[in-house]
């Protein structure tokens, strides 16, 4: 039986807007926090988020329900935006490895939301990746929230690349078996 | 090559962590492997959820709106499309008609039917403008009134239909400083040339406070200005338009002392 995702995004395909409204009413809330921790700006989250839930729309109807769940769907293509966002901001800074320093050390600069945008980062950690080696989740976090490729990790935390591999693919493992239980 | 390296491979492509030229080998060697395929598919899952797994945060209510307007355009949009569907038919229906005429007639013709497509058009639009405007003045009507209700020195005074209209019934919302409203019911319309007017009176003497109208139901409601001292009865008389400084006609309304 279709999930109550899998029955939206297959309205949305057939040009159902109401359906395409809950369905930002449903997963919008939950890919915001991640896109704001990705890109640490308010108004370049609120583009990005646009973009995201636009291309949903557009691509609807090439949804397939056998290559995964509607929330991983749209939180791929999330987190894939939001990286090209901050490459494309540190591409016009013409600077690479500083600004990423400071953005994985400090939160948000925002007033009023840096409370929860902390918080948010905690309760992440302390989840899933929480129960992750602290190798393993330095390099997943550099990767999956940082946008950086393997070869730039091992740069960054001056470790022989076959070690940033094994990493990763120890916490990928690791993940996946915690989500089976 | 075994395939502990494509294990390696897929993780960093979940990802999205291979440089570019690895990732091309590791593409080609996915679209035929359905293990990959399938630990590619339970690490996405894998990583949404711990993606997910944060506080929710509402986005920006600017977001969804902007969205809307992009799926489905604005119904006022639409609504001055099929005005102008309209128009064009109506136009071009003129066209063919003109197709069988000559010349000056032709044109003659054509800018004629423009010429009343474009008078309906504004005409349509006065009418809801006044509509609307209507609706507004009686909106802020009520609303007075519900203001001047919470004042505890505000007074609800009655008034009994006399002479031509016994049946007519009055209310009067008034609080001394403020002034307030009357709401009339059962009125008859008033006959052309003339209006209803207001009359507010202190001892003895009657200050005009205003003419109004009753729509074809009998009701109105009208705004009454303060009087110059405390106000003994409310009168409503029928008077010829634009008013009179005195009343002259019969009294139509009337409160008890």
């Amino acid at each position: 039986m279709a999930t109550v995702g899998e029955e939206l995004v297959r309205r949305m395909a057939g040009g159902d807007g109401d359906a395409f409204a809950r369905f930002y009413d449903r997963y919008a809330p939950l890919v915001y926090p991640l896109i704001l921790r990705i890109v640490r700006d308010r108004t370049d989250a609120a583009d990005v988020l646009q973009d995201v839930f636009w291309e949903t729309w557009r691509a609807a109807s090439t949804y397939d329900p056998a290559r995964g769940t509607p929330e991983a769907w749209v939180v791929t293509r999330a987190r894939t935006r939001a990286i090209d966002r901050v490459r494309s901001v540190r591409r016009r800074s013409e600077t690479f490895v500083a600004p990423l320093d400071e953005a994985m050390a400090a939160a948000p600069e925002e007033t009023g939301g840096d409370a929860a945008d902390r918080a948010s980062d905690r309760s992440v950690v302390s989840g899933a990746l929480g129960r992750l080696p602290e190798p393993q989740r330095e390099v997943l976090e550099l990767a999956y929230y940082g946008g950086l490729t393997q070869t730039e990790i091992a740069e960054r935390i001056k470790q022989p690349l076959g070690t940033v591999k094994t990493r990763t693919r120890l916490a990928l493992e690791r993940l996946r078996e915690m989500m089976r239980q | 090559m075994s395939h502990e390296t494509f294990d390696e491979q897929v993780a960093a492509y979940a990802l999205d962590a291979l440089d570019a030229g690895e990732r091309a080998l590791f593409e080609a060697h996915l679209a035929g492997c359905a293990r990959c395929e399938s630990t590619l598919r339970m690490s996405r899952e894998a990583l949404a959820a711990v993606a997910l797994a944060g506080p929710p945060a509402v986005p920006p209510p600017d977001v969804k709106a902007a969205l809307m307007r992009r799926v489905a355009p604005l119904p006022r949009r639409a609504e001055t499309r099929r005005l102008w569907l309209r128009g064009a038919l109506v136009a071009a229906a003129a066209m063919v008609v003109g197709g069988f005429l000559t010349g000056m007639f032709v044109a003659a013709r054509y800018e004629a039917e423009l010429g009343r497509v474009a008078r309906d058009t504004s005409r349509l639009r006065e009418d809801l403008a006044r509509q609307e405007a209507a609706l507004g003045t009686r909106v802020a009507a009520y609303q007075a009134v519900v203001d001047l209700l919470r004042d505890p020195g505000t007074r609800v005074i009655a008034m009994k239909g006399a002479g031509p209209n016994p049946t007519a019934e009055g209310r009067v919302v008034w609080h001394e400083t403020a002034g307030g409203h009357v709401l009339v019911a059962k009125l008859t319309p008033a006959p052309a040339g003339k209006a209803y007017e207001m009359w507010t009176i202190s001892g003895g003497k009657p200050t005009a406070a205003g003419m109004f109208q009753v729509d074809a139901s009998g009701q109105a409601i009208h705004r009454v200005p303060p009087g110059g001292g405390p106000v003994d009865v409310f009168a409503i008389t029928l008077e010829p338009e634009p008013g009179v400084p005195a009343p002259t006609g019969p009294i139509v309304l009337a409160s008890t002392k």
